[in-house]
């Protein structure tokens, strides 16, 4: 005859399916956790690229402004309007007989026109765009955590 | 003991299960159908698309800063058919603003309505200006109002559509359109620069256009690439004299009766060109009337497209040839008894107005400007070799190297030419018988301003690309003669200037110069009531800050350079000499002292 050994004691069944039911719960808790945080970033980041998107049409809708900014001032500052303007003003040219000429030591009548810096040998090391915008949480987890755990201890090596 | 309703739980259980599998045998199918590739396929048109970036046109200045050539805002405008709701409404403004067909417009704006594919943008009108557009606006949001007073859903503009786009503008119209040239924007994708500086320098304006793509998913958006601007050009023109020259240019034509003309104002010392004036003009902002203004054969720039003979002008050359061969000195005489030089005993060469004048010392020769002292000096003193290797050296039968597009060139008939004859040698001594452009008569006389050193003519001082500014280096073309050649030379024609009484002479200013009138060949030959009349002089005499080329062709009211192109020439550096700061020469001297 077998024996069937038997705890004394034990849980009681409600007791255990209580225990499965909150594994099962906290599983559920943090898949919902981090499934939440994955959409909350990419949520972020979508409306981040859309703002890029209109960002970067708003650059170009700016650039266009400038220059068409730039070209009503050519055109209101043109040789024909200001040579009209003059003349409604009452001026006209010299006539050289009639000038009278100061010496300024120094002066440069041809001096040229300085639109940007000259040109100079300087290069630009530093990226635009840090690590930390384009790397994911299991990159910055091994790059910091796992990795600079290693470099701690085997640091004073 | 079972628990109650057992069985409707294991029912239940059984029915989850079975959708469960259900709906993950289905996941599975739809992947593996023959109709996913399909959707695949679709979905990818969906995903975003290609689009080429073009980044603005670089700004052309003057030598001031001043803005000769830029861009401003154009737009096109289209309907999208998606939002169509009437297109009546649609149709009226079109054709009363933008001057369309009003049935076409209803036709492609009833496109959806009539059914048809809906997903359809139509284009409208390109590079539509702000005015209109402002227009355009201003009547949707009446239209707008008038909707929401009445509670009707017409009239509505709804679905037109505009979208600014980059226009190329010239500011100041006409003004330096020859040397400008024109971009013929209408077709971003084959747009180029064509003629002058739009031309030549279209690569470094233009940048680099990139194609990327742009996705929908914003997700998956990311920062444009850096993409270079086109380089900007600061130009050697000064816009005033530019301006001034221009006048002149379109006066002078006026009252002499010309059927064109240059005048051209360069910097001996650098080779910068400050002006340069060339009859037809246009405005560069219809650029599609050009050939309207420039019917074949026309050059767009006279000043390096058109060769023609010089004339007389060019005794400045076979002169500074004569002086720096040593073959003359300016107290060298000649005896003019008869007024004619054979040539070969065969060839008889005339001066200008037939008579004979006697003894003359160099000075004489070009002060009454006369050809058979000219043909003497080439024929029996120079010689062929050292003549056409003086010509060469002034740069003449090859181009410049001026960075315009459509410089022309006439190649010289040389010796080992075939049909080269011994009067060439004579004739091309005092301009007939040889082609020159403007230009290369400019920069050969800009070498005797400059002591003998050559410079290259050019249109650019800086370029700005990447927000940093490039200076251009001038260039030398070469020393055709020594320094004490120039100014040997240089005084001779002051002194012929001053004792003509030139009607090309400025008071306060001593000038240096030289007259041309050229005979026109034909195919009948030479032409003696019409000719190209020119001038060329230089100043001060004793420190040459520029040099001004002027040549009208074929004037009515006299043939002769003298009294057509040397009074245009004096008009012009009187007003030069205030617009470049150049004191009386009195003035000038006197603060040099001190």
């Amino acid at each position: 005859m077998k024996k069937r050994l038997l705890q004394a004691h034990k849980q009681s069944p409600w007791r255990v399916q209580l225990q499965w039911i909150g594994l099962f719960l906290l599983a559920v808790l943090l898949v919902a956790t981090i499934t939440g945080l994955y959409l909350s970033v990419n949520g972020q980041a979508a409306a981040a690229g859309r703002s890029v998107q209109w960002l970067e049409s708003d650059i170009e809708d700016t650039t266009n402004e400038i220059s068409d900014l730039m070209t009503k001032l050519a055109k209101a500052q043109s040789s024909e309007k200001m040579a009209a303007q003059a003349e409604e003003l009452g001026f006209h040219l010299l006539d050289p007989e009639n000038a009278v000429y100061i010496v300024v030591p120094g002066f440069d009548p041809d001096s040229p026109v300085v639109l940007a810096p000259p040109r100079a040998n300087t290069v630009i090391n530093t990226p635009l765009i840090q690590d930390s915008y384009t790397s994911s949480l299991w990159d910055w987890f091994v790059t910091n955590i796992w990795r600079g755990s290693d470099t701690a201890s085997g640091g004073g090596n | 003991m079972k628990p109650p309703f057992y069985m409707r739980y294991i029912i239940l259980m059984v029915v989850c299960a079975i959708l469960g599998v259900g709906i993950v045998f289905q996941m599975v199918r739809i992947n593996y159908s023959s109709s996913a590739q399909e959707l695949i396929d679709k979905s990818a048109n969906y995903q975003g698309f290609e689009e080429t970036i073009y980044p603005p046109r670089g700004t052309i200045y003057d030598r001031n800063g001043h803005v000769l050539a830029t861009n401003q805002i154009a737009y096109e405008v289209g309907i999208d058919l998606k939002f169509v709701s009437d297109p009546e409404s649609i149709a009226f403004s079109a054709a009363s603003l933008l001057e369309l067909d009003y049935a076409d417009v209803f036709s492609q704006a009833s496109t959806l309505q009539n059914g048809e594919d809906e997903y359809r943008y139509f284009v409208l009108a390109s590079y539509v200006d702000e005015e209109t557009v402002n227009e355009l606006q201003a009547l949707k949001e009446s239209y707008s109002e008038r909707r929401q007073e009445q509670g009707t859903s017409t009239p509505s503009l709804s679905g037109l559509v505009w979208t600014g786009m980059e226009q190329r503008s010239y500011p100041e119209g006409k003004l330096a359109s020859n040397v400008l040239g024109f971009y013929n924007y209408f077709s971003r994708e084959t747009a180029q620069g064509v003629y002058g500086i739009e031309e030549t320098y279209n690569r470094l304006l233009t940048g680099q256009p990139e194609s990327i793509f742009m996705p929908n998913d914003p997700y998956q958006v990311e920062a444009l690439p850096d993409i270079d601007n086109g380089a900007s050009l600061v130009l050697t023109i000064d816009r005033d004299i530019q301006a001034m020259i221009e006048k002149e240019l379109a006066d002078a034509i006026e009252w002499s009766g010309a059927e064109g003309g240059t005048i051209i104002v360069y910097d001996p010392e650098n080779g910068d060109i400050l002006g340069m004036a060339s009859t037809p003009t246009f405005d560069p902002n219809e650029y599609w009337t050009y050939k309207e203004t420039f019917p074949n054969p026309t050059p767009y720039n006279r000043a390096i497209g058109d060769a023609y003979e010089p004339g007389s002008v060019f005794k400045v050359i076979t002169m500074a040839a004569a002086l720096d061969a040593g073959v003359v000195e300016p107290s060298t005489t000649y005896e003019d008894t008869y007024g004619v030089y054979w040539v070969e005993n065969t060839w008889p060469i005339y001066n200008w107005d037939g008579g004979a004048w006697g003894e003359q010392d160099m000075v004489g020769c070009m002060q009454h400007s006369l050809n058979v002292c000219l043909a003497h000096i080439a024929v029996d003193l120079l010689g062929e070799e050292e003549f056409y290797k003086y010509i060469q050296a002034f740069g003449f039968g090859r181009s410049t190297g001026i960075d315009l597009a459509g410089e022309a060139n006439y190649p010289l008939r040389l010796p080992d030419n075939n049909q080269w004859v011994v009067v060439d040698l004579a004739t091309n001594s005092f301009g007939q018988g040889i082609a020159v452009t403007p230009i290369q008569m400019v920069m050969a006389v800009g070498a005797i301003a400059n002591d003998g050193q050559m410079m290259v003519p050019h249109l650019v001082r800086s370029v700005v690309d990447n927000g940093q500014q490039y200076d251009v280096a001038s260039q030398v073309m070469g020393n055709p003669i020594s320094a004490e050649t120039a100014q040997t030379l240089t005084s001779m024609l002051t002194t012929t200037m001053e004792e003509e009484a030139s009607q090309a002479l400025v008071a306060g200013y001593s000038l240096a110069g030289k007259t041309g009138t050229a005979e026109i060949p034909t195919e009948l030959g030479y032409t003696s009531t019409e000719t190209n009349t020119s001038f060329v002089g230089w100043g001060p005499s004793d420190d040459p800050q520029f040099v001004v080329y002027v040549w009208l062709e074929k004037p009515s009211i006299s043939k002769w350079g003298s009294e057509v192109a040397a009074p245009i020439f004096s008009d012009v550096v009187e007003k030069l000499v205030v617009l470049m700061k150049i004191p009386p020469d009195s003035v000038r001297v006197k603060s040099s002292a001190e």
